[in-house]
């Protein structure tokens, strides 16, 4: 038998209340069985109709809840279809409920999902979906209700949740319709306070972040996506650009103290929630003052993202009662079993700052013009120090180290800068514009090939590199096309500089064992979480096939992990977000002894799982008004030696508020029955 | 252009047009509740929805843009039964209050319900507004009769920059919510309420709308002279409104403009003439001052007769002011207080540019790429200018500099802030025009062409010794750079000046220092321009009708057009003439024995406890005032005179448009329009019965001068006469060497005026009185610490001329080593402590 009595999920209605077992897709695969690991969950009403699971709840009383939500908690009372409507509608529900209720009153319902078509985004108007569709498919209840022959159904438990697809898309969760909001009203500060509830790097992420969130947002459903990282950009850029100073009071200071491992993106943002919240925090940094910010700091171009602007945000981080000691390398100058005993709570964010091994014959030879790796390339670059760089630079790689590192190599005054990738450009990791922007630079690409063999002069300096073409056969794990060798098709590209920069991995050395710490086969840290199962009885987990509902401890009382050290390397913004439940949680066990997640939590875990964007759903809209691109400095002459001024150079304020208007404010309203 | 149909007419519009604004070119008219012109579209309302083929849901025609092709419809069934239903869904527990609400009969809800024939409600919901809110100064919400369409949030935050207004709490329970603090009380959000949800404490329940005539005016307060209607019922303005179609400021008021009104029904006015302070007849009164002027001509000769006129006095009355002087009593001993500011702008931008005033209208500010807002405080001094700016900077994507001692409201949208220390003005622009140079900013062939002495100039900024610049001014060599940046890199620049700068005893050079930069900038395009400001409303009038010893009407120098006024009125004309300093060294020393104060106060005057001296001192006092006060009570003959909205005249605005207005209530008790007096005197002291009125006046001034040669008329309610600008000739421009400047070491205090009052005159009107009931003195945290004040301790101030206690807000508006106080309060007397014509001292500060 089914596990949905009834789902008009998706504007497909099944029914299985009469017997029946036709599956329901997303319940078997994306909703979980379970809310929270203990509690079943019975029913989900949302944006896009409801999903019956136990026959026995009171569809006209979650109805009835729903629209009373809606109105009292999220209603943001902006449009008069909304404001109005949606009182009409809880009252008129809460009238039903209460047995006063009369026939008319469902042709009010009706009516007033109709006119809440006319609203002014999609809050209000989604909510009368499933509400509808319950006056449509459960009309007996409704009238056993109006006709006082209602019978007493099971007592539910109600939770809700505000999202909206980019939100949800966001790995840090920000709130981006209303940031948006904010700019389409000229208010730039309020802006950027709702991006620091979720984001304290928005300088950073206003100019790095691949934005996920841009993949979900239901303007590309009309035209393109809005450019919600430009816009985010325009929020900071306008407080740094005006003086301002941020608006955030942290509570008053707290007797516990929280010690972090790395300044990286992971371990800022920690920092920043729990100083907030009051708690002292100390950052212990390996690299030297004026490199805070972790892989932000030493893996990210100037020219993508300028030092004294990435320095103002941790600045500002710190000025909220956080300090970072710097030239500290937990393990060697302090060990973590010190910071234990020191500390309070410790986080372990350490990053992945070490480049995985290319398996190339000769690599450990230590030969001249054979670098250590991307990342220490570009480290080395931005501190200042000898990188060891010839005329003619070989970078081999696909994502986006390896395209930071050719760009660089111009900066240092290469000659040439050669990518070689093993795929194509359209299986390459990296980002599109970032790929663009090499090109535009003079960055020569050899795509389909595999390099096998350093060649060597006499001096044992590299001349070039032996490499093998490839072709692209079936399809891998991954989706691409896994690329085949050709025999016999050896051929050499000269270089004096061979870089590989094919991915890194965190040191996870300082984790001794005498900690118990657990470290994955991938040498990521193993944290604790709540198995979330689907229908079909597997563990959900998220877009890294990392488990949902992770509660970022480890094996070790009072020491959490996050960051690429946790998640695997990935991106600022996955760090932030997941930083930021660190800080939650910590602050949790700080208080109360305990580690755990809340409803919030795990709410936010499962729509994450459920999917909150549909790329196929179709949005009427006039697209009068098309996507903004930022400016940019065009040209080879801003990749010239030595010049690391920024390429991307934003928004002005009135364009910011043409593209916030854009938006379609695509928030809705979640609510799960347990 | 972008091409539609709608409803079946063809329109070409420009891309960005709304399907709103498109489809007003074609008279189709699509209801709207929720939007104004001024403001961006909101879309909060939704009755605006209109159809367009291809687009499967109603559209919005206040926020939609147009699109090539497209189809739109704006009526149809469906569309008018949902807007209907949204008026329906409006009015679920909207209170039937009408009858006594404020808006009944100009209310937008009603209009709206009516045209879409809205007349049975289907929807019923619990009423869950929030009760009213009473506490608020001068404002009053009704949160029940809002229909939250955030017409006043909008205007609060895009127009005024106040940023108070905001909707607070979810759902149905929404309402307007007001961060008290930020709120200006401009009234703005009551002006374009369509409901009665804003409305005005003072002029709630005091007439219908439809009762009230409407008397086209404009607000006198402030040089920007935005155009009012005075709402009078019973000969009592019951309160101003001012529409945003057909007004030089879109119906944007100020506090002054919007709630500033009640001094003229002030129970304290004078009502009556008095000699010897015994109420006397006007015939009395005039025959008193007449036989005084007579005796003392005789006695010591006309030289000992002076008099003061004032800015609030009209063109009309100031000329008749100084030909009563020159012509029928013989002395060119009369200066006003523009002598403490707008006349050393006036001297430094005649001599350098050829300029009697501004230099283009004020609208040119709105498209500046950058502007440079220097010692001035445009949100106190012309808070059109101010609106004008933000225009520029917030919504024109122009930049702006901002250089004050002080952070002001302006601040906050500054992309540059030289905050530079007290008196360093010169060193700042000179640095400035160094950087400039040295910055490759300077169009040399414009210069050229304009500049008279382009080789003085370049060797004057080649001897500019930054580092000196860097030190005087307290500021770093990026932040100038940045500020020569941002200035040099605008095609148009607008520069504004005000009374930090004008009203400093250096105020002339440091006028010429910014005259200088408005050359060395490109700021006298004719897209852009210079803008000296001065708060009081007529200065302009004043400055043109000569009402100063140096110069006849018309900017004609005094001993060159002697003769020909002297013919053309018929009478010989002295020679010589006192300015304000001279008329008071010489009352002092005796010798002027007569003085006539028209509508002036010295008590606002810098020093003016050596003023008050000197009043006390001479022989006959006669005061023309409005209001009591310490001077009339040392007069010897007081003649009550008339608000702006008691009599007819003109103004002249900061940008050179003379406007015209009408009597709209009769002068309160006995008193008399002050030109009425004048010309009373006039004729008196001539022997000859004389009638002036304002068309003669006009005239004369057009036969005597070039002032109003070639002014654009415009028709327009307030008969509007738009003066010439003048251009810039060949040569024309003279960069001046200065060498005069202060320094200024140890605790400084700053007089300017308040944000929230205008001259003395608002102090007298109960609105603005209510939210600022007293002068304060804004103190840094530091000196505060230093003295061992706490916020709102009394505190004393000493200079070397006189000393006051006031009550202190600490304040980081202010930096460390400056208090600002301001001068409107005669009661804080900040004035006793300023040295002579200056408007900055050392002062010792003590708890009191």
């Amino acid at each position: 038998m089914s596990q949905v009595a009834f789902s008009s999920w998706g504007r497909q209605v099944i029914d299985n209340r009469q017997g029946g077992d036709a599956e329901v897709e997303v319940a078997k695969k994306k909703l979980p069985v379970t809310f929270d690991g203990e509690k079943q969950i019975s029913a989900f009403m949302g944006w896009d109709g409801l999903i019956l699971k136990d026959p026995n709840v009171d569809v006209v009383a979650m109805a009835a809840e729903y629209a009373k939500r809606v109105q009292e908690d999220y209603c943001c009372a902006k449009c008069s279809p909304g404001k109005k409507g949606t009182r009409v509608m809880q009252d008129t529900l809460a009238r039903i409920v209460s047995g006063k209720g009369e026939e008319s009153d469902l042709d009010i319902i009706e009516n007033i999902a109709e006119l809440l078509q006319n609203c002014k985004c999609t809050l209000c108007m989604t909510s009368a979906i499933p509400i509808v569709d319950t006056v449509r498919h459960f009309r007996d209840d409704y009238l056993a209700y109006i006709h006082g022959k209602n019978k007493e159904k099971k007592a539910v438990d109600y939770k809700l949740k505000m999202t909206a697809p980019c939100q949800d898309k966001c790995p840090s969760h920000i709130d981006i319709p209303a940031y948006i909001e904010a700019i389409k009203e000229r208010r730039f500060d309020e802006s950027l306070s709702v991006i620091r509830e979720s984001m304290p790097l928005p300088a950073v992420c206003g100019r790095v972040c691949p934005h996920p969130c841009e993949t979900a947002c239901r303007r590309a459903n009309v035209d393109k996506p809005i450019n919600i990282m430009v816009l985010k950009r325009t929020a900071s850029d306008y407080e740094r650009k005006h003086n301002h100073q941020p608006s955030m009071q942290p509570k008053p200071k707290k007797d516990k103290t929280v010690a972090i491992v790395g300044a990286g993106p992971a371990g800022l943002a920690a920092a920043y929630y729990l100083a907030l919240e009051g708690y002292p925090c100390t950052i212990y940094e390996a690299l030297p003052e004026g490199f805070g910010g972790g892989m932000i700091a030493v893996g990210i171009p100037a020219y993508r993202m300028p030092r004294h602007i990435l320095q103002r945000d941790i600045d500002i981080i710190c000025s909220m009662g956080v300090e970072i000691i710097y030239n500290t390398r937990v393990g060697t100058d302090i060990s973590l079993m010190e910071l234990k005993d020191k500390f309070d709570a410790v986080l372990l964010a350490p990053g992945a700052h070490k480049s995985k091994p290319m398996g190339v014959e000769g690599e450990d030879e230590g030969y001249h013009g054979f670098l250590a790796g991307g990342i220490e390339f570009l480290r080395d670059a931005y501190l200042g120090k000898p990188t060891g760089m010839g005329k003619k630079v070989c970078v081999v790689g696909g994502g986006n180290t390896a395209i930071d590192c050719v760009r660089v190599a111009l900066r240092e005054g290469a000659e040439e800068s050669i990518l070689l990738y093993r795929r194509t450009r359209n299986e390459m990791p990296a980002d599109v514009w970032e790929i663009d922007g090499a090109e535009e630079e003079g960055v020569q690409f050899e795509f389909l090939v595999l390099p096998k063999k350093i060649i060597v002069n006499e001096k044992r300096q590299v001349t070039g590199v032996e490499c093998l073409k490839m072709k692209l056969g079936e399809p891998d794990d991954s989706g691409r096309r896994r690329p085949q060798p050709i025999e016999g098709s050896e051929f050499i590209v000269e270089c004096d500089t061979l870089i590989p920069a094919i991915g890194q991995d965190p040191d996870l050395s300082f984790i001794t064992e005498e900690t118990g710490i657990k470290i994955t086969r991938w040498n990521t840290v193993v944290t604790k979480y709540i198995p979330l199962k689907n229908g079909a009885d597997r563990d959900l987990s998220d877009s890294m096939g990392n488990p949902l509902s992770r509660i970022l401890l480890t094996d070790m009382d009072g020491v959490f992990a996050s960051g690429d050290a946790e998640i695997g390397p990935l991106t600022v913004v996955a760090c932030v977000g997941n930083a930021h439940r660190a800080a939650k949680v910590i602050q949790r066990w700080l208080d109360e002894g305990e580690a755990y997640l809340t409803d919030e939590d795990f709410h936010e875990d499962i729509l994450t799982s459920l999917g909150v964007y549909d790329k196929d759903e179709k949005v009427p809209w006039l697209d009068a008004v098309q996507r903004f691109e930022q400016h940019e400095i065009h040209g080879k002459e801003r990749a010239s030696a030595g010049n690391y001024n920024e390429v991307e150079l934003g928004f002005t304020d009135s364009e910011a508020v043409l593209e916030a208007e854009r938006c379609l404010r695509c928030y809705r309203v979640s609510m799960i029955a347990i | 252009m972008v091409n539609l149909t709608i409803d079946g007419k063809s329109v070409s519009v420009p891309k960005d047009t709304t399907i709103l604004e498109a489809a007003r070119q074609v008279d189709i008219r699509i209801p709207t509740l929720c939007w104004l012109e001024k403001i961006s579209p909101t879309g909060a309302c939704r009755i605006c929805a209109v159809e367009i083929e291809g687009v499967d849901r109603p559209m919005t025609a206040c926020n939609t843009p147009v699109k090539e092709g497209i189809n739109v419809t704006t009526q149809s069934e469906k569309l008018t039964r949902s807007r209907k239903q949204i008026m329906e869904l409006i009015l679920v527990n909207h209170p039937l209050d009408c009858p006594v609400c404020d808006a009944g009969g100009e209310c937008d809800l009603q209009d709206v319900c009516y045209d879409l024939d809205v007349t049975h409600q289907e929807f019923k919901a619990e009423d869950v507004n929030p009760a009213t809110i009473n506490h608020w100064p001068l404002i009053q919400q009704v949160p029940n009769r809002c229909i939250l369409c955030e017409k006043c949030v909008k205007v609060c935050h895009e127009i005024i920059g106040a940023d108070a207004l905001f909707v607070n709490d979810k759902g149905d329970r929404a309402f307007i919510d007001k961060k008290v603090e930020k709120c200006t009380y401009c009234g703005n959000c009551v002006a374009v309420c369509p409901t009665g949800t804003m409305i005005s404490k003072p002029y709630k329940f005091k007439a219908r709308p439809w009762a009230l005539n409407k008397v086209p005016s404009i607000c006198t307060y402030c040089p920007s002279q935005c155009q009012i209607d005075l709402n009078v019922k019973d000969n009592e303005v019951l309160r101003v409104t001012s529409d945003d179609e057909g007004t030089t400021n879109n119906g944007t008021l100020c506090v002054g403009g919007f709630f500033g009104y009640g001094y003229i029904n002030n129970k304290r006015r004078l009502i009556e003439p008095t000699v010897e302070q015994k109420p006397v007849s006007w015939d009395k009164a005039l025959e008193r001052v007449v036989a005084e002027v007579e005796r003392i001509k005789k006695e010591s000769g006309s030289a000992a007769v002076a008099g003061f006129s004032s800015p609030r006095l009209t063109n009309e009355e100031n000329y008749l002011f100084q030909k009563l002087f020159r012509a029928a009593i013989g002395s060119n001993n009369i200066d006003t207080e523009a002598r403490f500011g707008a006349m050393r702008a006036l001297q430094a931008l005649d001599k350098g540019l050829g300029l009697h005033g501004a230099s283009n209208r004020m609208e040119a500010i709105g498209n500046a790429d950058a502007v440079l807002v220097f010692g001035a405080d445009p949100s106190a001094e012309a808070p059109a200018v101010d609106w004008k700016i933000q225009d520029a900077v917030r919504r024109n994507g122009g930049q702006l500099v901002i250089a004050n001692m002080r952070q002001i409201h302006l601040t906050q949208f500054a992309d540059s802030q030289l905050s530079y220390k007290p008196g360093s003005e010169i060193a700042l622009a000179s640095g400035l025009g160094r950087l400039l140079l040295d910055r490759g900013h300077i169009d040399e062939d414009n210069l050229k062409r304009t500049v008279f002495n382009l080789d003085e100039l370049k060797a004057d900024l080649a001897v500019v010794d930054l580092e000196k610049v860097f030190e005087a001014t307290g500021l770093s060599r990026e932040a100038l750079e940045q500020a020569a940046d941002i200035i040099g890199k605008a095609e148009n620049v607008a520069v504004i000046f005000g009374s930090d700068i004008c009203k400093s005893a250096f105020g002339t050079s440091k006028a010429a220092a910014v005259a200088n930069l408005a050359i060395l900038s490109g700021a006298l395009n004719n897209n852009c321009g210079l803008f000296p400001l001065d708060e009081k409303g007529n200065t302009q009038g004043v400055l043109n009708m000569g009402v100063y010893p140096e110069n006849l009407p018309g900017f004609q120098p005094y001993t060159d057009s002697k003769e020909k006024f002297a013919k053309a009125w018929k009478c010989d004309l002295p020679d010589g003439g006192l300015d304000a300093e001279g008329i008071l060294q010489e009352i002092e020393a005796g010798t002027v024995r007569f003085l006539y104060l028209a509508a002036t106060n010295p008590q606002s005057f810098p020093n003016s406890s050596r003023w008050m001296k000197a009043l006390k001192q001479v022989e006959v006092l006669v005061v023309q005032d409005i209001f009591p006060s310490e001077i009339t009570r040392l007069a010897t003959v007081v003649l009550p005179g008339s608000s702006y909205a008691e009599k007819s005249g003109s103004f002249t605005s900061l940008d050179h448009s003379v406007r015209s207005f009408n009597q709209a209530v009769r002068p309160v008790g006995k008193s008399r329009e002050d030109w009425e007096i004048f010309a009373e005197l006039y004729g008196r002291l001539n022997k000859t019965l004389v009638t002036f009125n304002k068309v003669d006046i006009f005239n004369e001034v057009s036969e005597l001068t070039s002032l109003y040669a070639g002014a654009d008329f415009l028709d327009d309610d307030r008969n509007t006469y738009l003066l010439n600008l003048p251009q810039v000739a060949d040569q024309s421009l003279r960069y001046q060497l200065i060498t005069a400047g202060n320094g200024a070491d140890g605790l400084q205090l700053l007089t300017g005026t308040s944000v929230g009052h205008f001259g003395t005159t608002s102090t007298w009107a109960p609105a603005p009185l209510e939210v600022e009931p007293e002068g304060i003195l804004k103190v840094n945290a530091e000196d505060a610490k230093v003295a061992g004040i706490a916020d709102g301790d009394k505190l004393k101030l000493t200079s070397v001329t006189g000393s006051t206690i006031g009550k202190a807000l600490i304040s980081d508006s202010v930096p460390q080593g400056l208090i600002f106080a301001p001068y409107n309060f005669t009661v804080l007397g900040v004035q006793q402590l300023m040295p002579d014509g200056d408007n900055l001292t050392l002062v010792q500060m003590t708890k009191a």
